[in-house]
C-alpha cells in the first residue's frame, strides 16, 4: 500500500511516500526550485517520490495532508476579527493566500496529480507527533510536540503505542513557544525560519541577563503550559509581531546585518535559556503524567539541538527521540505515517535508522555533468577514496562530500556536506567567511565514530541526525577548535559502520591519521539550499573557496 | 569515415571545427563558434532562460483529459527501436492506457526491429495494426538521383506523421504517442517546451532544401498530390481536417534515460538491438544510413548531430559518448544493399 504525504503553502513544503509504511522517498521542494524553505505545492518533490518508487499516481492509495486546514483557517479568521481594525491589513494580504492555495489543497491535489480520492487531513500536532513514534524505536512512549502554530496548537503532548496516538493535551496560539522565538529572531534582526539557528548560536555568546524582562512577556506555568502577554505583541497586525512596548522593555529592534552588541547576545541566551526552561518543564510534566519510559519530540522548536540534549539529560526519560525532520517537512511524513498505521492498520515497519531519502546519481550520471562542463576530475579506486580524501581532510583541506542518496530534513548527515579538519585553528573562519558566507560566530558540526563519542564529550550517546550537543570533556579542550562553540559544546553527529558506511570508514582513516574521531561536517551549500545534483554541487564547489570535490569515487581538484 | 580528436580542438569528417560543448560543426551562417570553440547555438542555451521542467505529472494530466473516451486512448507509433518500444511499455504498464500499436514500414525498416514490435505487442495484450508499404519509394529514388540536399529523413517524417493522424482519427484515438526523446520532436505546442523546432539554426538549412525539393521535384508526380511541402503545412492541414490528437512522447517527461528503460524493456518484452544502426544502437531503419551519408556530403553534419547536441545540453548523455554514437564507418556492401532496394547505385550518392 502507497501513502502520500503532502505538507506546503507554509514553508518547507514536501513530499513523502510510504510503501506498506516504510518511507521509500521523502524529499523537499526547495531542493528541486532552490527557493530556500519554498511553500509551493511540492510538485517536483511528488514527482520524484514517485520516479524512486517507480510508481505513478495510479499506484498511490491514500494521500494524506499534514494539517486540517479549514480548522487553521477559522483560527486565522477568529484572530483577525478579534485584533479588528488593527489587523485589517493583514487580513487583506492573508485571505487571497487562503483562497488560492491554502483551501485549495484538494483541488490541487486533483487537478495536479490526478488523484481522484478523497484526501486525509492529519492535525497538524498529531502529525508532528505522529512523525517521530512512527519512526522511533520506542514500541509505546510520550510524545511532546511544539511548534509555531499548527490549527490552534501550538504544543501538545500524549501517548502513543503500537498504531495508536492518542492527545490528551494541547497549548493553543497564540501561546507559542514557536512564534516567540521567531518574534525575538526577527527582533534581533534575523530572517525568520533561517535566523532561529542563528540566534541559537548567538545565545551562547552572552549571558542571561534579560530573564526579568521575559518573565514579564511569558507566564510560565510548572506544568510547562504558559501564556504570552499580548500587551507586547501584535499578532496579525503587520509587517513586526512585536511591539513598541516590547522595545521599550528590550530595548530598540537590530536592524539586519547592524553590528551585533552584548545587549543582543543576552536577549539570544535569556530567550534560549526561558526556551529550555519551558521545555524542561514540559517534558517533565509529560513524563509524570504518562509515567512512559521514552519520550518522542517533534514540531521545528525541536531543532533546538541545545535544549534537546537538556530534555534528554535532566528529565527522566530513559531514552528520547527526536524526528529528524522535526520541522513542517517531516509532518508530511507524520500524516502519511498516521494514515497508514493509525486509520488503515498498516503494522509499523522497522525505526528510522538513516535520512537518506532523496535522490542519488550514478556514476556515469555525475561523469556527464563533468564532461559537459569541461570540469577535469579523476576516477578513484572506492578502496583507496576515503585513503585519500582523508589524506587531504588531515592536511587541513576543505572537501565538498557528494555521496548516495540526498538526506531528507535540514542536516547534511554525510551525503551533500562540506567536510574540514575539526583541529583546524583558522578553517571555522574560513568557513564561515569564505566558503559559506555567513555569520563568523556560527559553530560548526562534528561526525563523530560512535564508539569513541564518550571518550570525547559528556551528556551524550547516540546522535545519528545531529540533533543533540555534548559538552566537551575538559581534558580535550582545545583539540577541535572549529567544531567547539564559546561553551565547550558541539553540536554532534554519531556515525557507525553499519547507518554511515563509506562517510564512516572516511572518518576512521582520518582517525587513524590525526588522533582525532571527527571531521567537521557542514551542509553542501551556500546561502542555498542543500545541493541537490552533481551539477549544483560542481557549481558551488567552482564558486566556493573549497579544495576539492568528491562525487561518488570521482574527485575534482583545482 | 570517422570523427578525429586532435588536441583540444575536435575535427568533423569534412574538416570543420566541432563545438567544444556539444557536437556540432561549425557549418556557416547558421552554426558558428566563437573564439572558444562553442557554438552559437550552445551560447544562446547558456543565456536562455529555462522553459519549465516538463514533469511526469503534467504528462498524467494530460493523459487523464482523454483516457477512457474512445476505444483505443491513444495511436503509439512503434518503429520497434529502443525508444518507441519503451514509449509503448509505458503507456500500457506505467500509465495504465489502453494503447493501439501502429507500426508502419516503407520498405526499408529492418526485419529485427519489427521482430521487437511483435513481441512487445505480444507480451503486453496490445491491440496491433502494421502497415506496409512502398508509397514512398519512387519520392526517395528522385530525391537520391536528383541530388537534391533534402534530408531523406524529412520528407519521410511529414508522411509518417501524415499516415498517424489518419491512423489516429480512423480509430478515434486522442492521442498519437511517439518514442521521441528529449532531443527530438516535430513542432507543436507541448513539444515546443522542450525547445526544439524546425526553424532552429541547426535545422534551418536543411528544412529549406527540404521544402525545395518537395516544390520543385514532386509537382510532376500523381501519387504524391497534396503531399505537404513541410511540417508546418501538415499540421495546417490536420487542423483544417478537424484532427485533434495530441502527439507526445513519454521520454520528454520522465528523468530516464535509455540506460534505465532498455533494461526494462530487454527484461520485461525481450527487445533486443537491431544488428546494424545508426547512430550506434539507435534507429531501425536501413535508409537512414543513406540518409545521413547524404546529410554529411551535404552539410557537414546530420539531423542526429542536433538531437544528441540537444542530449549533451541537456546533460542526458557526455559529448564523448555522443561522438562516438555518431561515429560513422558505413561498409560499402551495406550502402550497396539499401541503394539496390531503390535500383540506385553508390554512383548515385558521390
Amino acid at each position: 500500500m502507497y501513502v502520500l504525504g503532502l505538507s506546503c503553502y507554509y514553508h518547507d513544503s514536501c513530499a513523502v511516500l510510504l510503501k506498506d509504511g516504510v518511507v521509500v522517498a521523502a524529499a523537499q521542494e526547495e531542493r528541486f526550485n532552490r527557493d530556500k524553505y519554498s511553500p509551493v505545492f511540492p510538485i517536483q518533490a511528488v514527482n520524484y517520490c514517485f520516479q524512486e518508487a517507480g510508481i505513478t499516481i495510479y499506484d498511490v492509495d491514500e494521500v494524506a495532508f499534514y494539517e486540517k486546514m479549514f480548522l487553521k483557517f477559522e483560527r486565522s479568521m477568529l484572530s483577525h476579527i478579534l485584533g479588528y481594525p488593527f489587523t485589517l491589513r493583514n487580513f487583506i494580504d492573508t485571505v487571497p493566500l487562503w483562497l488560492k492555495d491554502r483551501l485549495a489543497v484538494p483541488y490541487y491535489v486533483e487537478e495536479e496529480l490526478r488523484f481522484k480520492k478523497p484526501l486525509w487531513f492529519v492535525k497538524h500536532h498529531l502529525s508532528h507527533a505522529s512523525s517521530s513514534f512512527f519512526a522511533s524505536p520506542f514500541p509505546r512512549a510520550a510524545f511532546l510536540t511544539v511548534d509555531g502554530v499548527g490549527e490552534y496548537a501550538c504544543a501538545s503532548w500524549g501517548v502513543a503505542e503500537g498504531s495508536s496516538i492518542t492527545l490528551r493535551k494541547e497549548l493553543h496560539y497564540p501561546h507559542s513557544l514557536g512564534l516567540l522565538y521567531s518574534i525575538v529572531t526577527a527582533y534581533l534582526g534575523y530572517r525568520v525560519f533561517s535566523g532561529e539557528g542563528k540566534v541559537m548560536a548567538l545565545a551562547e555568546l552572552g549571558e542571561p541577563t534579560y530573564l526579568d524582562q521575559f518573565r514579564r512577556i511569558v507566564d510560565i506555568r510548572d506544568d510547562g503550559s504558559f501564556s504570552l502577554n499580548l500587551d507586547y505583541f501584535a499578532f496579525n497586525r503587520g509587517d513586526k509581531m512585536h511591539n513598541r512596548r516590547f522595545e521599550a522593555l528590550f530595548g530598540p529592534a537590530r536592524q539586519e546585518n547592524a553590528e551585533l552588541d552584548d545587549r543582543h547576545r543576552a536577549i539570544a541566551c535569556s530567550l534560549q535559556r526561558i526556551t529550555e526552561e519551558i521545555l524542561l518543564k514540559m517534558a517533565r510534566h509529560v513524563h509524570k503524567q504518562t509515567g512512559e519510559e521514552y519520550l518522542c519530540l517533534a514540531g521545528g522548536v525541536f531543532l533546538n539541538v541545545t535544549a534537546n540534549s537538556r530534555i534528554r539529560n535532566e528529565t527522566p526519560f530513559r531514552d528520547v527521540f527526536i524526528q529528524p525532520s522535526a520541522g513542517d517537512a517531516g509532518a508530511a511524513l507524520g500524516a502519511a505515517a498516521y494514515v497508514s498505521h493509525t486509520m488503515l492498520g498498516v503494522p509499523r515497519a522497522a525505526p528510522l535508522r538513516s535520512c537518506a531519502l532523496g535522490g542519488q546519481y550514478t556514476t556515469r550520471q555525475i561523469e556527464v555533468v563533468l564532461r559537459n562542463k569541461r570540469t577535469k576530475y579523476r576516477t578513484v579506486d572506492p578502496a583507496a577514496l576515503v585513503d585519500e580524501i582523508a589524506d587531504r581532510l588531515a592536511a587541513g583541506k576543505v572537501v565538498g562530500w557528494f555521496q548516495g542518496r540526498m538526506e531528507f530534513g535540514p542536516r547534511a548527515l554525510g551525503n551533500r556536506s562540506i567536510l574540514a579538519h575539526p583541529g583546524s585553528p583558522d578553517v571555522k573562519e574560513r568557513l564561515n567567511l569564505v566558503i559559506k558566507h555567513r555569520e563568523p560566530y556560527r559553530p560548526f558540526a562534528a561526525s563523530v565514530l560512535r564508539e569513541h563519542v564518550e571518550d570525547w564529550f559528556e551528556g551524550i550517546g547516540d546522535s545519528p541526525f545531529m540533533l543533540e550537543v555534548g559538552r566537551l570533556r575538559v581534558d580535550k579542550q582545545g583539540r577541535i577548535p572549529a567544531v567547539t562553540h564559546a561553551n565547550q559544546t558541539s553540536r554532534i553527529q554519531t556515525l557507525t559502520r553499519e547507518e554511515n558506511g563509506i562517510y564512516y570508514d572516511l572518518v576512521a582513516a582520518f582517525h587513524a591519521r590525526t588522533g582525532l574521531p571527527m571531521v567537521l561536517n557542514t551542509s553542501f551549500n551556500e546561502d542555498e539550499p542543500i545541493v541537490r545534483t552533481p551539477a549544483e554541487a560542481l557549481r558551488c564547489y567552482e564558486e566556493s573557496g573549497m579544495d576539492c570535490l568528491v562525487m561518488e569515487n570521482l574527485l575534482i581538484e583545482r | 569515415m570517422s570523427l578525429e580528436s586532435t588536441g583540444g580542438a575536435t575535427i568533423s569528417m569534412t574538416g570543420s571545427r566541432i563545438c567544444a560543448t556539444c557536437v556540432l560543426p561549425e557549418i556557416r551562417p547558421h552554426i558558428v563558434l566563437d573564439a572558444q570553440g562553442v557554438c552559437n547555438i550552445c551560447q544562446d542555451y547558456n543565456k536562455q532562460e529555462r522553459t519549465p521542467l516538463l514533469l511526469e505529472s503534467d504528462f498524467i494530466r494530460i493523459l487523464d483529459k482523454h483516457r477512457g473516451k474512445q476505444k483505443y486512448d491513444c495511436l503509439v507509433m512503434c518503429s520497434g527501436g529502443k525508444d518507441s518500444t519503451a514509449a509503448l511499455y509505458f503507456m500500457k504498464t506505467r500509465y495504465k492506457m489502453n494503447p493501439l500499436a501502429f507500426t508502419f514500414d516503407h520498405g526499408f525498416e529492418q526485419s529485427d526491429a519489427i521482430d521487437n514490435v511483435k513481441r512487445a505487442v505480444e507480451k503486453l495484450d496490445i491491440d496491433f495494426m502494421f502497415f506496409k508499404t512502398n508509397f514512398m519509394k519512387d519520392m526517395f529514388k528522385r530525391l537520391i538521383r536528383s541530388k537534391s540536399k533534402a534530408v531523406i529523413c524529412h520528407p519521410c517524417s511529414i508522411w509518417y506523421i501524415k499516415l498517424a493522424y489518419e491512423m489516429a482519427a480512423r480509430v478515434e484515438a486522442p492521442m498519437i504517442i511517439a518514442g521521441w526523446t528529449k532531443g527530438q520532436s516535430v513542432k507543436q505546442e507541448v513539444m515546443s517546451a522542450c525547445g526544439c523546432n524546425v526553424h532552429q539554426p541547426e535545422y534551418k538549412a536543411m528544412a529549406a532544401e527540404t521544402q525545395k525539393f518537395l516544390d520543385e521535384q514532386v509537382g510532376d508526380m500523381p501519387q504524391y498530390k497534396g503531399f505537404p511541402r513541410s511540417m508546418d503545412e501538415l499540421l495546417k492541414q490536420v487542423k483544417r481536417s478537424g484532427n485533434k490528437a495530441m502527439v507526445l512522447s513519454p521520454h520528454w517527461f520522465l528523468p530516464y534515460g535509455p540506460d534505465e528503460y532498455v533494461k526494462m524493456i530487454q527484461d520485461n518484452v525481450d527487445w533486443r538491438y537491431p544488428a546494424e544502426s545508426y547512430p550506434r544502437k539507435s534507429t531501425n531503419c536501413s535508409l537512414n544510413f543513406i540518409s545521413v551519408h547524404n546529410s554529411m556530403r551535404d552539410f557537414g553534419y546530420t539531423h542526429y548531430h542536433v538531437e544528441m547536441s540537444k542530449l549533451v545540453r541537456e546533460g542526458v548523455m557526455s559529448r564523448d559518448e555522443a561522438l562516438k554514437n555518431l561515429d560513422m564507418n558505413f561498409s560499402d556492401k551495406l550502402l550497396d544493399g539499401i541503394l539496390g532496394e531503390l535500383d540506385l547505385t553508390q554512383k548515385d550518392i558521390r
